[in-house]
């Protein structure tokens, strides 16, 4: 039996905006429980909710720049569930008209193309958190604290139609609606930080089955390795299951982090019923085209634009996808350093593993004021033309990242310009030649590994300064003519 | 007279009368002195802030004060208190009003007789063997009794004009939106509006203009445009299904009464149908539970108000609320809750909402031939103690007048007109068509003066006399 799996994704998208959604509390990044709070979001008796237009705002973006239809006639509803961090006992949420519906976000998979289609983008108000003391879970906790500073901070909701196949897929998806979100200004995008939280709703069926298998959410899956691993985890555990006839239960699981597992959190008996209704306290939001286009006006350079001019610049398809999913600098940096240096991959390459891997030995975060695209391209340039060696190169860009220098002038004052004067090579190559009789006498052929130890004992005594190309060029010449 | 002699004047009152009437769930002696005598010195001074300044006003007790209990005559929230105000309250501060006290009313103003506050009945001051209506039955009877000078009370389905009726004094429910929600502890959104009670119609324009107004805390709040009257005849409506089997004959007469006036005055007065008046009832004991259902469901022990012991935090917030809330709460929120389910939206509250929307567009029409529309305020005078409790039907049919109002979110007015056969008041209500508001005050106010209402409650009589 050849099984297939779905995935579907719901993701939480904690929005950058200064103010919560429905009251002028101050968003803050704190560990001090309880210093942004109001009465409307301690949910305190008599106090009523205004929308925040920022917010309102920062989700069309997203619905605009995730493909979807706008909604000109949004309402907010009241999502009823009893939970001790939801101060109301109502969640302020969005049921029959969200704020976006079927859009699409283009994302890459090695050298391929999909497309993930979005279901709807729509507006929910955060809760407040839960700090259970004693254990980590509230059913084993002896007290619970409760911290409202998130209590209504704005969130934008994005369901995936069940059109993902793979793990990979999934983490491709999340990390091009980080980037999309992070790209519009709207929100930090920050994983650890929990500005985006994933679940993911999995079934797995048979392949010539036109029908979707059982769904089973899966919760708790904190980074982009853990979402790979428990889809993984998943889609193992389900497809076993019905290998040997049994069927899949309807409920929720919990990646448990340490045993590598899905867990189950409570079996769902159909679906909960949150009794939705329009809020009465809010008024229905109008999205006309004024206020569209007025949004639109914020939407630049998204990843799929980044991507376009990535790849026009003569990038591969991985290659433009993972810089436009890395920091603006870097972004910004390759493209104005390729104008000079015209070699696509190799300055890629130098950026994305000499001078980020450098970057992150030396914990640097941000690039020094005086290295510049200029000195960058200069520097690709001298190893480029053979002027040094890539590894005199590795060694100037180190000292570039500690101080101002300029790559040339550090080179020639330093001695680090290769030598492509033939007669001075030859000089040195006889000299090799002589002093290792030995060894020239076992070579057999030009493949042969002693070679490589003969040009190196002449790039040795000319301490780097020639090319090693040039130095196999003569000394092969000079031993087999 | 000083604001500080008027202020000792209704406290005096107060101290005889709430024995007999606990109308007033808490008096604020100490701090109302104190501003009234404030308010001396701004009127020696010529700095008076307004008409209300000095003025002794009794607020419901689920409107929020700075400060003090805000219970909803409720046992949950018996150790409530307000760490903010409410924006009535606030503009009533501004203008120098003085409070002199929290008014009793039925459990979160579910009820129509004070029956249902978890701090026992408020009594009619007319006769203490009668209800004085409810919910808003605390801030009627202390303005019936004198111990305040005027009160606010929210009407959610009748919840100020009823009382007001019951007790023989002037209710007004403004058009929703007009006053702000805000501090107002809810009980069905899209219907609540704060309004209110006053011994003449010119006071409640008073208090009104204060009171009224945009309020950014509040999205449902509007900017008035209030409309004017072209014409001094005005086209009067009455209301048809409100003048038939169900309302009492004594009820109707109020009306024929007023109507053989105004015609007198020259005023055109013809009969009008609304057809889904009769269906008014239904569709708000479907709304109203709905939406109350989820505004209390945030009384959970968790923050504020009264919390049982309990093992878990589920167990927690069940013994609570099973604790906290009375009888007539826990009905409706179990109403609201099932009209709300899955499988039972459709029937039940998505019809409800589409009456209410046809209810709104049959008035519309009608306000495009008449100016106001006149019906009796209730079906009859006020009703004893336990005469209504043990049939709920008969206890909601009581607001039958005043329901359609609030479903169209329309101003609507109660005056008292005359007396029943056992000296009780009886009223008519006003409706005009949204934001008419100051001219419907004005129309009240052209009534009040035809009909000489010149009564005063028997428990004023009998100690004035002794």
């Amino acid at each position: 039996m050849n099984l297939k799996a779905t995935i579907g994704m719901e993701t939480h998208v904690e929005l950058d905006t200064k103010s919560k959604m429905f009251c002028s509390c101050e968003v803050v990044e704190t560990d001090e429980p309880n210093i942004s709070v109001c009465p409307t979001c301690l949910g305190l008796p008599g106090a009523l909710p205004v929308p925040n237009k920022t917010a309102i705002e920062y989700i069309v973006m997203l619905s605009l720049g995730a493909n979807c239809n706008i909604t000109n006639e949004g309402m907010f509803h009241r999502k009823n569930y009893f939970y001790p961090d939801l101060p109301k006992n109502y969640q302020i949420s969005q049921f029959d008209f969200p704020v976006g519906v079927n859009g699409f976000l283009e994302i890459v998979l090695d050298e391929e193309l999909h497309s993930v289609e979005i279901e709807r983008v729509h507006m929910e108000e955060d809760t407040g958190k839960s700090v259970h003391i004693g254990s980590g879970r509230i059913d084993s906790a002896t007290s619970t604290l409760l911290d409202f500073n998130r209590s209504g901070i704005p969130l934008v909701e994005v369901v995936t139609k069940p059109v993902i196949s793979t793990s990979k897929m999934a983490v491709a998806y999340i990390e091009e609606l980080r980037q999309l979100v992070i790209d519009l200004g709207i929100s930090k995008g920050k994983l650890e930080k929990g500005n985006l939280r994933f679940d993911a709703n999995i079934s797995v069926a048979n392949e010539d089955s036109n029908e979707l298998g059982t769904k089973v959410e899966i919760k708790n899956m904190n980074s982009l390795k853990s979402l790979e691993k428990a889809i993984d985890y998943e889609i193992m555990r389900q497809s076993k299951q019905i290998e040997k006839g049994e069927s899949v239960i309807q409920e929720t699981r919990h990646w448990d982090e340490n045993k590598q597992v899905t867990i189950s959190m409570r079996t769902k008996e159909g679906s909960a019923d949150y009794r939705y209704f329009s809020d009465p306290d809010l008024p229905n939001m109008i999205i006309d085209e004024e206020f569209i286009n007025n949004s639109k006006k914020n939407i630049q350079n998204l990843p799929l634009d980044k991507r376009k001019t990535l790849k026009e610049s003569g990038l591969s398809l991985s290659d433009s996808n993972y810089l436009d999913k890395g920091d603006k600098w870097l972004y910004d940096l390759y493209l104005s350093t390729v104008e000079n240096t015209k070699d696509s991959k190799s300055t890629f390459n130098f950026l994305t593993g000499e001078l980020q891997g450098q970057m992150r030995k030396a914990e640097i975060d941000e690039l020094p004021d005086w290295v510049d695209s200029e000195k960058i391209s200069n520097l690709i340039n001298l190893f480029e033309t053979n002027e040094v060696s890539f590894t005199s190169a590795k060694d100037i860009l180190a000292k570039l990242l500690g101080e101002d220098i300029d790559p040339k002038s550090y080179a020639t004052d330093n001695n680090l310009i290769q030598s492509s004067d033939d007669e001075e090579i030859k000089t040195l190559v006889t000299s090799v030649i002589n002093e290792n009789q030995d060894i020239v006498e076992r070579l057999e052929d030009p493949e042969d590994k002693l070679v490589g130890f003969l040009v190196g004992q002449v790039m040795k005594s000319s301490v780097n300064k020639v090319n090693p190309g040039s130095v196999k060029d003569i000394l092969l010449k000079e031993l087999f003519g | 007279m000083k604001p500080s002699e008027l202020f000792e004047q209704v406290y005096e009152t107060a101290s005889y009368t709430e024995s007999v009437l606990h109308a007033h769930l808490e008096l604020f002696y100490d701090e109302g002195l104190k501003l009234s005598k404030e308010s001396d010195k701004r009127y020696t001074k010529n700095e008076s802030l307004g008409l209300l300044d000095g003025i002794p006003i009794a607020i419901k007790d689920n409107i929020n004060i700075y400060g003090y209990k805000t219970t909803c005559s409720s046992k949950m929230l018996s150790n409530y208190v307000s760490p903010y105000d409410a924006t009535v309250v606030t503009s009533l501060k501004k203008a120098g009003t003085i409070f002199t006290g929290k008014t009793n009313l039925d459990e979160f103003a579910m009820g129509s007789s004070t029956e249902n506050s978890a701090y026992g009945p408020t009594k009619n001051p007319w006769n203490p063997d009668f209800v004085p209506g409810g919910s808003s039955g605390g801030s009627a009877a202390v303005v019936s009794a004198g111990s305040a000078v005027a009160s606010l009370g929210s009407d959610t389905g009748g919840s100020i004009r009823q009382p007001a009726s019951f007790c023989g004094v002037v209710g007004f429910k403004p058009t929703y939106g007009t006053v702000s929600r805000y501090g107002l502890i809810a009980f069905a959104s899209s219907l609540d509006q704060i309004g209110p009670i006053t011994n003449t119609v010119d006071d409640t324009r008073i208090i009104f203009n204060e009171i009224q107004g945009y309020d950014s805390k509040d999205a449902t709040s509007i900017t008035p445009e209030y409309t004017k009257l072209e014409n001094k005849k005005v086209k009067v409506g009455i209301l048809k299904e409100l003048m038939q089997e169900g309302v009492s004959n004594e009820s109707q007469n109020e009306v024929n009464k007023v109507v053989n006036l105004l015609k007198e005055k020259g005023h055109d007065v013809t009969e009008i149908s609304l057809p889904l008046t009769e269906m008014a009832l239904s569709v708000y004991y479907l709304i109203a539970p709905a939406e109350c259902s989820a505004n209390l469901s945030r009384f959970d022990g968790v923050r504020y108000g009264i919390r049982e012991d309990a093992s878990t935090s589920y167990e927690m917030m069940n013994k609570t609320r099973s604790v906290g809330f009375g009888e007539e709460v826990k009905k409706r929120i179990l109403l609201g809750t099932y009209a709300l389910s899955a499988g039972y939206f459709d029937e039940y509250y998505g019809r409800a909402l589409k009456v209410r929307s046809k209810i709104i567009t049959d008035f519309k029409t009608a306000f495009d031939k008449v100016d106001f529309i006149l019906s009796p305020t209730t079906p009859t005078p006020a009703f004893g103690f336990g005469e209504k409790t043990k049939n709920p039907l008969e206890m909601y049919l009581s607001d039958l007048c005043t329901i359609p109002a609030n479903l169209a979110g329309l101003p609507a007015i109660s005056i008292p007109t005359g007396l029943s056969e056992n000296n009780l008041p009886l009223s008519v209500q006003i409706m005009g068509k949204p934001c008419s508001d100051y001219s419907l005050i004005d129309f009240a106010e052209s009534i009040e003066e035809m009909v000489e209402f010149n009564f005063s409650p028997n428990l004023l009589k009998e100690n004035n006399e002794s």
